[in-house]
């Protein structure tokens, strides 16, 4: 019985092997009609016609890291609020509606807290402004 | 809970014959390889059909920005050049596969693979129809925001394998721009997911009705923006312009997939494509009732109590094939919205964009999942007609 | 039967995915098998019926650890630089195969031992039934708004603080 309910998993699996069987037997197949002719520039990185200077893989802005540690916080307080947004509404047809409500709306404004802050502060800014603002406040001094 | 489209078909009278029958020949219990079998070929069904449309895709993106462009588009393979996307596919398959000398090999095969396998999963949980939803989790909306995430996966190392400033570029600008939208996404989600109860996509739809004023985008203020707010950041999750930053052919070449050439490329041009059905899919089942029919067609009781004559099953089967059109009929309306924005609206720019999204549709996202927690505790969960109606009724009732 | 088909392929991808994870040398490589790691933990917590939890895993850490992972990699210049500014080797020596079967024999060896000294707590642990597919979804809820409710709350401030901490040290120094 118990193996019987784990089925419902078993087209996730199918789905992912038809993916790869898709990709893998594609470019197997592709070996064989398709021509193999490398040259050296034709390997090259496209650079728009310039011959491509150092690699790629170079240090890039912390921007970036900062986006993914943000998604990662919403992410961990989405995981937390799914299971409690679907029981909200057995929770109201019995009439305790209230009491849940009240505890969803502290953890979503203790979330509210933290985005109105990152926005006070300019945080959510892509270009930050901070350099603009010394520049100006050094010329003032001046 | 968990049907899956094999609980579906076992009601049919033959399946319990079929599984009798192999098990004598087979001499064990059949029923698991049977379970198998009917998964696979089911599978193997909407993979390529999906794959199809995913082809067509491509097709309707060119015929259509052409129809707004007042141009011909394609018209020479087949009829109005609808094969156009088989022979993209032939040509595809007989290019050369170039691997640019300074890449990670490895990378370079793992990251379409990534973005088809990422997809071609979400697709398990996707409602066709009542019947044929090849599995309905208890965690449905859920397991596809997991497994669509991989799809950013696949596009940051798709740019990162090439080892080309553009491809790197684009990468980092696609992986951010998809984790970024994610968060007003799954608020929304969380709204709807709020007013019914439940993280099946099947039960979300039921919860719903054929007609427009039963629909879930209809059904009070708050979700009528929550609709929006998730349409825009499904735009931006599949890389559609005008969030198509990480592919900007006019400043990236062509961002994550410029070094890909052949196969691979049709690989990750695939795996948008499917995806952006999949997203409409998904809004559709979601906000705009899905796969309901009209007066409840969809079930089959209707016409099975109107023609006593066909057998139940039958009228069962009438109404899962209207269910399908009406399911695919929506996807595909917001599927025409999705190309005809490409071609309407121009590009933004990277800063423009992380602000929309942090700035806006996170906010906007977090209001009305208040909004929805409230509106359901204060008015119990009617509708905003529902209301009228009873209001409308009562002021009449009052006059009298 | 697919009980066991399913459970036999999680557990290899956790286990095969860890392994590859500290035998390769090119970081990147290690983030996409931590990556099929942490989806064989995900099928893990699915074969026992924990569905919700398999599915928090894959969106939390496949979609989200994985990604902040793979930028991290690129803040720090990628696999490029294998020597930091102090001169230190950022990858250090893997060993090789000597010391991998030496470490992998003596590994099984404790194994054992241990397996053996702990059989007699474990006896009981026959393997039963699953519990039925309930939705787990529910019991969480339920549970995090009335016997957990303060746990609850608590998440939301650590949260606030990791935001504010990320907030923070994205900022540009104002040096003068």
């Amino acid at each position: 019985m118990s193996s019987h309910n784990l089925d419902v998993y078993m087209p996730v699996l199918i789905l992912m092997a038809f993916a790869a069987i898709m990709v893998l037997g594609a470019l197997l197949v592709g070996k064989l009609v398709r021509p193999q002719n490398p040259t050296e520039l034709k390997n090259a990185p496209y650079e728009c016609g310039e011959a491509p200077i150092g690699s790629a893989w170079s240090n890039f802005n912390v921007r970036f890291y900062v986006v993914a540690l943000v998604f990662i916080i919403f992410d961990v307080e989405g995981a937390l609020m799914f299971p409690v947004a679907t029981v909200f509404k057995k929770f109201v047809e019995i009439g305790e509606g209230g009491a849940i409500l009240g505890t969803f709306l502290i953890f979503v404004s203790v979330l509210v807290l933290g985005i109105v802050y990152c926005w006070k502060k300019g945080d959510l800014d892509w270009v930050k402004s901070y350099q603009v603002d010394t520049d100006y406040n050094e010329e003032k001094d001046k | 809970m968990n049907e899956t489209v094999v609980s579906y078909l076992s009601q049919a009278p033959g399946y319990a014959l079929l599984v009798e029958k192999l098990s004598e020949f087979f001499g064990f219990d059949a029923e698991g390889f049977v379970t198998f079998l009917i998964f696979a070929l089911v599978c193997f069904v909407v993979v390529n059909v999906m794959s199809a449309i995913g082809g067509l895709g491509t097709y309707a993106e060119r015929k259509i920005s052409a129809d707004l462009q007042m141009r011909q588009g394609p018209n020479r393979v087949g009829p109005f050049g609808i094969l156009q996307f088989l022979a993209d596919g032939v040509k595809m398959l007989g290019k050369e596969d170039i691997l640019p000398a300074q890449a990670d090999r490895f990378l370079f095969l793992i990251a379409p693979l990534m973005c088809m396998v990422g997809v071609f999963a979400s697709l398990a949980v996707v409602p066709f129809s009542s019947g044929l939803t090849l599995t309905n989790l208890n965690i449905g909306v859920f397991y596809l925001i997991g497994v669509s995430s991989l799809v950013g996966v696949g596009i940051f190392l798709g740019g990162y394998a090439a080892n080309s400033k553009w491809s790197m570029l684009g990468g980092m600008r696609g992986a951010s721009q998809i984790i970024s939208y994610e968060v007003p996404v799954t608020l929304s989600i969380l709204a709807i997911v709020l007013m019914t109860g439940s993280l099946s996509f099947n039960v979300i739809t039921d919860a719903q009705g054929g007609l427009p004023h039963q629909w879930y985008i209809f059904h009070n203020p708050f979700t009528f923006i929550a609709f929006f707010v998730l349409f825009i950041g499904a735009l931006a999750e599949t890389n559609r312009a005008p969030f198509d930053l990480p592919e900007a052919e006019s400043e990236l070449v062509s961002g994550y997939h410029t070094e890909f050439s052949g196969m691979r490329f049709a690989f990750f041009a695939l795996a948008e494509y499917v995806e952006v059905f999949v997203v409409c899919g998904v809004v559709a089942a979601l906000f705009l009732g899905g796969y309901k029919v009209p007066f409840d067609l969809g079930n089959g009781e209707l016409i099975a109590k109107t023609f006593p004559a066909i057998h139940p099953m039958l009228a069962k089967q009438i109404g899962n094939v209207l269910q399908l059109k009406a399911f695919i009929l929506k996807t595909l309306a917001l599927y025409y919205v999705v190309i005809w924005i490409r071609w309407t609206l121009p590009r933004l720019r990277v800063d423009s964009l992380m602000v929309l999204c942090w700035k806006y549709l996170t906010p906007i996202a977090l209001f009305n999942l208040v909004g929805c927690a409230v509106w359901l505790w204060a008015f119990e969960g009617k509708s905003m007609w529902a209301m009228i109606f009873k209001s409308g009724v009562a002021a009449a009732g009052g006059h009298h | 039967m697919f009980l066991k088909i399913m459970f036999i392929l999680a557990a290899t991808m956790t286990l095969g995915g860890a392994f590859l994870t500290a035998y390769t040398k090119n970081l990147m490589h290690a983030c996409v098998y931590l990556l099929v790691s942490l989806f064989g933990v995900a099928g893990l917590y699915a074969t026992l019926g924990a569905d919700f939890l398999a599915a928090t895993q894959l969106v939390v850490y496949a979609g989200g650890v994985v990604i902040l992972m793979l930028f991290a990699i690129m803040l720090t210049g990628g696999i490029q630089n294998f020597v930091n500014k102090f001169g230190l080797d950022k990858v250090p020596s893997m060993g090789n195969g000597k010391t991998y079967t030496i470490a992998g024999l003596s590994m099984i060896i404790t194994a054992f031992i241990i397996m053996k000294v702990l059989a007699p707590i474990f006896k009981t642990n026959v393997q039963g039934e699953l519990p039925a597919f309930a939705s787990t979804v529910e019991e969480i809820g339920v549970l995090l708004v009335t016997d957990h409710v303060l746990a609850f709350e608590i998440s939301s401030i650590l949260l606030l603080g990791a935001l504010v901490g990320a907030a923070v040290i994205s900022r540009p120094r104002r040096g003068k």
